[in-house]
């Protein structure tokens, strides 16, 4: 380079001195009026000469320079840098030198930062489709979930969010959420802001909402987002619909309440006439009969009532023994007909009977059927007035594969609106609690036995003042299972 | 002195059959009723000094023949003594709201049911 420099300048001194000595010859020629042929001419030829060769190799050199110059830009440019040879031009090597040791310096530096970029670019593409798997599962679920930031304005919902509060996610994300809850479920934006000013971690309430007309309880907990600094970023809140558990809580505790009213009633009585015997407050034998008779009838009455709860909880839980065999109901009825005979005649109604049916044989347990039996014909004789009658009648349907039991009474009958539920658990017709005691559980003693144990079916078609027929389908028993008939 | 006169309303026949014989042990009348609306027809009409009451009942419930009785200007200060089989039935509020002198659980002790009739009898006397 040095080197470079050094010609550099001796070119430009013989340029300019060429150029000089040029000049004088012609200021020389100009005065004394010397021609081409004096040696004044000679010199100037020389120096003009000497001046274009100069000038000339200038402009090379100038344009060998500003070539090298373009070469180290462009490769400079390159996405790669690559090295400059020394050799490319000795005018621009300190130049060159000192690129390519900057060059050096950087590529290394360039190299990590290229790794880092890669691993970047790689989490990015991992975090997206985490993201993507994340949204999937939010989407997917049943629970509605619901994400605001720091200035309540919806990040994210999912379809069970967008059904709960009727938005419609794709246009209302980053609107503020009170725009889109309507008013009758407000109570859950106060809730969210409430525990994003609280800034607790987790807070969680049951909130009741009217959807589609119905009355919904939802479990909503919301937690909020914490940034760096601890100051609340966003809030995620999720709704689960508990409608279903709370009535099933609802139910559980009614039959909690029901049960230990039941099983209270028979004992009030039978504690209170024992403690009457204790004090010696029966003036006579009769008296004193009459309270023994008392207590053990309600301690009859206690143990059905066990019984039939546990039978009930039994056949729900799939716990009960089921013994099925092949038996005849007309055999079934006539066995159970003897023992409803009594109570009967005491209240002078008619039991009507029909011819026995052969071919009524069913695959059942034989205690369980005798049991709905039985229900069904001290029921119909308990609510029929005095003088009324009671019929039972057997319908077997070959083709269709079933037998029908009806009870016909001639009875108070039942309201309309209070059908549909004789056959739940703990239900009397309130109409008719004056004319019997009951425990509410026959019935669906009945229809459990009968639907569930047996994939029967009961039906109940009344009349108020008529009576009513209540009675069960079973299928027929088919030829492999009628071997022995009990 | 005249009999004190007790109404004992159930639907539970055994039960007032059992009250009735331990209060007229114990030199009280009684008089019965099977269901609330009868209750209340049997109270306006013989106006007991005391009504024992089931709480679950056909027709009208005990709640109810309570809150009819405390409308009534002829049953209106009858004092009350509720019998329940179902525990938290009725709250605090509403048994000082209707004036239940006394609420007692099922299975219950028939001494002791005198034993809080004499006490509300005794508390009217004095008051």
């Amino acid at each position: 380079m040095k080197l470079g420099r050094n010609t550099y300048t001796m070119v430009i001194a013989i340029v300019a001195g060429s150029l000089l000595v040029a000049g004088l010859v012609q200021l020389q020629d100009s005065g004394v009026g010397v021609g081409w042929g004096s040696w004044y001419g000679v010199l100037c030829i020389i120096a003009y000469f000497v001046g274009a060769v100069g000038v000339i190799w200038l402009c090379w050199f100038w344009l060998k320079l500003a070539r090298a110059i373009t070469s180290m830009a462009q490769s400079l440019k390159a996405e790669k840098p690559a090295f400059i040879s020394p050799k490319a031009n000795p005018l621009i090597n300190e130049l060159s030198e000192a690129v390519n040791s900057r060059i050096e310096s950087y590529s290394g530096f360039l190299e990590q930062l290229r790794g880092q970029v890669k691993d970047l670019q790689i989490q990015v593409q991992l975090s997206r489709r985490q993201k993507g798997n994340i949204e999937a599962i939010i989407y997917s679920l049943h629970d509605a979930v619901i994400v605001v930031d720091e200035f309540d304005r919806l990040l994210m919902a999912n379809e069970a969010a967008g059904k709960l509060f009727n938005f419609d996610f794709a246009n209302s994300q980053y609107k503020p959420i009170d725009s889109l809850v309507v008013p009758d479920k407000r109570e859950f934006v106060n809730f969210l802001r409430q525990s994003r000013q609280s800034k607790v971690e987790a807070t969680r309430r049951e909130i009741e909402f009217l959807q589609d007309e119905r009355s919904k309880v939802y479990d909503c907990v919301i937690s909020c987002v914490n940034d760096n600094k601890q100051q609340v970023c966003g809030v995620v809140a999720v709704l689960h619909d508990i409608t279903k558990e709370k009535e099933i809580q609802r139910m559980k505790n009614d039959f909690v309440s029901h049960v230990s009213h039941e099983l209270k009633t028979p004992l009030a009585s039978i504690m209170a006439y024992s403690e009457m015997l204790n004090d010696g407050e029966a003036d006579d034998e009769e008296t004193r009969k009459q309270m023994y008779s008392v207590i053990q009838n309600q301690a009859k009455r206690l143990s059905r009532l066990i019984d039939d709860i546990l039978n009930i909880s039994r056949i729900e839980s799939g716990l009960i023994k089921i013994e099925k065999k092949p038996v005849s109901l007309t055999m079934l009825i006539e066995e159970q007909l003897q023992m409803i005979k009594n109570y009967a005649e005491e209240k002078d109604i008619e039991i009507i009977t029909q011819t026995p049916i052969i071919h009524d044989v069913v695959y059942a347990d034989k205690d369980m059927i005798s049991q709905v039996i039985v229900n069904l014909l001290s029921n119909a004789v308990k609510y029929t007035p005095r003088g009324g009658s009671v019929r039972i009648d057997i319908v077997v349907d070959e083709t269709a594969g079933v037998a029908q039991v009806t009870v016909t009474d001639t009875g108070v009958g039942i309201p309309k609106d209070e059908i549909e539920h004789v056959f739940d658990k703990f239900y009397r017709v309130s109409a008719n609690n004056n004319q019997a005691k009951g425990t509410g559980l026959g019935l669906n003693l009945v229809k459990q036995i009968i639907e569930k144990v047996h994939n029967g079916r009961v039906f109940v078609i009344s009349e108020p003042g008529v009576g009513s027929t209540f009675g069960f389908e079973l299928p027929l028993a088919v030829s492999s299972e009628v071997k022995t008939v009990h | 002195m005249a009999e004190k006169k007790i109404l004992v309303v159930d639907d539970e026949i055994h039960i007032v059959h059992v009250v009735a014989i331990k209060l007229r042990n114990n030199g009280y009348e009684v008089i019965s009723a099977d269901n609330g609306a009868e209750a209340f027809e049997v109270a306006c009409k013989a106006k007991p000094d005391v009504i024992v009451t089931d709480f679950q009942m056909p027709v009208l419930t005990g709640l109810e023949l309570v809150e009819k009785l405390r409308q009534c200007e002829l049953t209106k200060d009858i004092p009350v003594i509720m019998l329940t089989a179902r525990n938290f039935a009725i709250s605090q509020e509403q048994q000082k709201d209707l004036q239940i002198a006394q609420c007692l659980s099922k299975p219950f002790s028939p001494r002791e049911l005198l034993g809080h009739i004499e006490d509300v009898l005794h508390d009217r006397a004095v008051n």
